[in-house]
């Protein structure tokens, strides 16, 4: 159950929308498309810092995962939004490198890094101040802007908003694997920012301008939901979680190490291990329960854990006073 | 020393041109308005004469291109009409073609306005304690990216700019209501310290930063109000929002800006050659065009 104060705080957050937008409207979801499985594996995997051989790391949990990935054309799309030098705001490049490397050596057709920064629209600007450009250089990685990607109309396989639909870059609607690459974060308005609510970042702010202001006014909750139950699969998440963000993330937050990478396939399932991992309890964020309810799963009994155990790696996040009832 | 020098960025921009007379975000890409106007404004400025043939395919796109209300749609293929208008109006007048569309283009942006709270949503944000929320007033009518969103700083700044220019032939009061309301708009979004981001200045109580490509785009859309605090904060912030990371995009917006406010841009120019050099400005059309006009200290186009 939200809290009132909560309930404020994401109703502000999304523009005020909930208190307008799906009142006393009960969400649908086309259940021949979207179900999820009777269980989900998800792998925690140890990766105490960026010099790691995050690579053979990677590679590891793809394996225990099963993910066939020879022959597909593979989209990473990292968390890259804004850029401070004291912070851990972005997927750091060492991952995103990494990830384009473990996917090469098991054969992928092709693999290309994608984002539709959702704050400044200077990609070369957050590229260069990330690191990013030179890795991707280096590597020889095609990167795609998704603010400016060709875009075509797609109808929402989920109505937690209004929208119906949207149009959606053809980068990621044709990939043959989409892999979510989030920071692990807490989020001022949504609690926890990870695998689904990265996937903001392939809405095109050629359409829809800087911030993503559509799905706020839509709330954001419900566009995550969305969002994340009309995307194509297969799919894939590697959570940067070796350097995340505790406090009023999802930029001016405080770093906090934890020292994991973790991987799915189901998203709801990734992010709710993520949450677990960050002491925060999954059912009490709000898109993860409504995500949970269809898209993937969300309790702990329905997902196996592969690697590190929870309990040797879970730390205490600190959120923001308005979220403190998320905290287990 | 890296140099860079025009011709070889309007040779780029001619590269890139599609065969549809267009541009595309990035060479190859479909033509968008956006970046057709910027390589619009570029090569107008340009004396060469290889330049007109491409400016005249160029400028014929963008009038087929405007909708039946006068607007014009971003996103190739794109639907509905949004910001973009403001660019289109402003490459057309430069090129002194097209008046009657650029005039219809006018009236669509004077009906055009950001999305405004309901009566519910006003309660609970004059409610909710500033430090729980993001601090505007959401009273403030500028111009959204798209109809029905919320407005923010970067399309209120190019909406502002258009009207300016445009006042003299505009014959209807709205256009100065239009104008005072959208820079009160920017004057309540502007960043402790100077400039602007997107839109927000505070959010829960934390201040955010300014990015320079925004807060030059503000700041030339206030120039007829150089005297106004927020105008004086942000010129003088500008230069330090350019850090060792600055792209094309942020410079090229900078030169102009400063320039366009009476300062020297001159100093900025290595910077913008060196950013050249190492990213080519990851070849968007928009940084290149930015950079020509810069270079070239082209900034009629902006002067209202």
């Amino acid at each position: 159950m939200l809290s009132r104060r909560r309930f404020l705080a994401t109703g502000l957050a999304a523009g005020l929308s909930p208190l307008v937008g799906s009142c006393g409207r009960e969400p649908s979801w086309d259940a021949a498309a979207v179900r999820k499985a009777a269980r989900s594996s998800v792998a925690v995997l140890d990766a105490p810092g960026y010099a790691s051989p995050l690579t053979e790391t990677l590679l590891r949990g793809i394996r225990l995962l099963e993910l066939p990935v020879r022959g597909k054309r593979v989209v990473l799309k990292p968390n890259l939004v804004e850029f401070d030098p004291e912070g851990a705001v972005n997927t750091h490049p060492a991952v995103i490198a990494a990830a384009a490397e473990a996917f090469r050596r098991l054969d992928a057709a092709e693999v290309v890094v994608a984002e539709g920064p959702g704050h400044r629209r200077d990609n070369e600007y957050l590229l260069t101040a990330s690191g990013l450009l030179p890795v991707l250089r280096e590597l020889g990685v095609r990167y795609v802007d998704l603010n400016y990607d060709p875009v075509r109309p797609v109808a929402l396989r989920s109505s937690f908003t209004e929208l119906g639909h949207l149009h959606l870059p053809t980068t990621v609607l044709d990939a043959d694997l989409l892999v979510s690459m989030p920071k692990l974060k807490t989020h001022h308005w949504a609690g926890v920012t990870l695998s689904m609510k990265n996937l903001f970042g392939v809405v095109p702010g050629a359409v829809y301008g800087w911030p993503k202001n559509a799905l706020h006014w839509a709330g954001i909750d419900g566009s995550i939901v969305d969002i994340a139950s009309t995307l194509p699969s297969p799919r894939f998440a590697i959570v940067d979680g070796i350097l995340g963000m505790e406090g009023n993330g999802p930029i001016q937050g405080e770093p906090r190490h934890l020292g994991v990478l973790v991987l799915g396939k189901d998203f709801p399932a990734v992010d709710s291990t993520c949450a677990r991992l960050m002491r925060i309890d999954p059912l009490a964020v709000r898109y993860l329960a409504d995500a949970g309810r269809f898209l993937g799963n969300v309790e702990a009994e329905r997902i196996e854990q592969l690697g590190e155990t929870l309990e040797s790696r879970r730390q205490d996040f600190r959120v923001l006073p308005s979220f403190q009832s998320l905290k287990v | 020393m890296s140099t860079l020098e025009a011709p070889a960025l309007q040779a780029a921009l001619r590269a890139a041109q599609n065969p549809d007379g267009g541009w595309g975000a990035v060479p190859g890409r479909a033509s968008d308005t956006e970046s057709t106007c910027f390589a619009l404004v570029a090569l107008r400025a340009s004396s060469a004469a290889a330049t007109r043939a491409s400016h005249r395919a160029g400028l014929a796109w963008l009038l087929a291109r405007q909708d039946e209300d006068g607007g014009w749609p971003l996103p190739p293929g794109g639907e509905e009409p949004s910001w973009v208008t403001s660019l289109a109006m402003l490459a057309l007048d430069d090129a002194g073609e097209g008046e009657a569309g650029v005039l219809r283009g006018a009236r669509w942006l004077l009906n055009e306005e950001g999305r405004r709270f309901g009566w519910l949503q006003r309660i609970v944000f004059a409610l909710v304690p500033e430090d729980r929320r993001m601090k505007l007033d959401p009273d403030l009518v500028g111009w959204p990216w798209r109809s029905g969103s919320f407005a923010w700083v970067e399309p209120t700044a190019f909406a502002l700019l258009a009207l300016k220019k445009l006042r003299s032939r505009l014959d209807t009061p709205e256009v100065e209501r239009r104008i005072r309301q959208g820079e009160r708009l920017l004057f309540d979004r502007a960043c402790a310290g100077g400039g602007w981001n997107y839109g927000n200045s505070r959010v829960l109580g934390e201040e955010l930063w300014p990015y320079p490509e925004v807060t030059a785009v503000a700041l030339i859309a206030l120039q007829d109000r150089a005297e106004a605090p927020a105008t004086r904060e942000a010129l003088a912030a500008l230069p330090e929002m350019l850090d060792e990371h600055a792209s094309g995009l942020s410079l090229g917006w900078a030169m102009l800006c400063l320039a366009v406010h009476g300062r020297d841009p001159a100093p900025f120019a290595p910077r913008l050659a060196r950013r050249h050099a190492e990213s080519g400005f990851l070849r968007e059309t928009r940084s290149t065009a930015l950079a020509l006009l810069a270079l070239e200290g082209a900034t009629d186009w902006l002067r209202v």
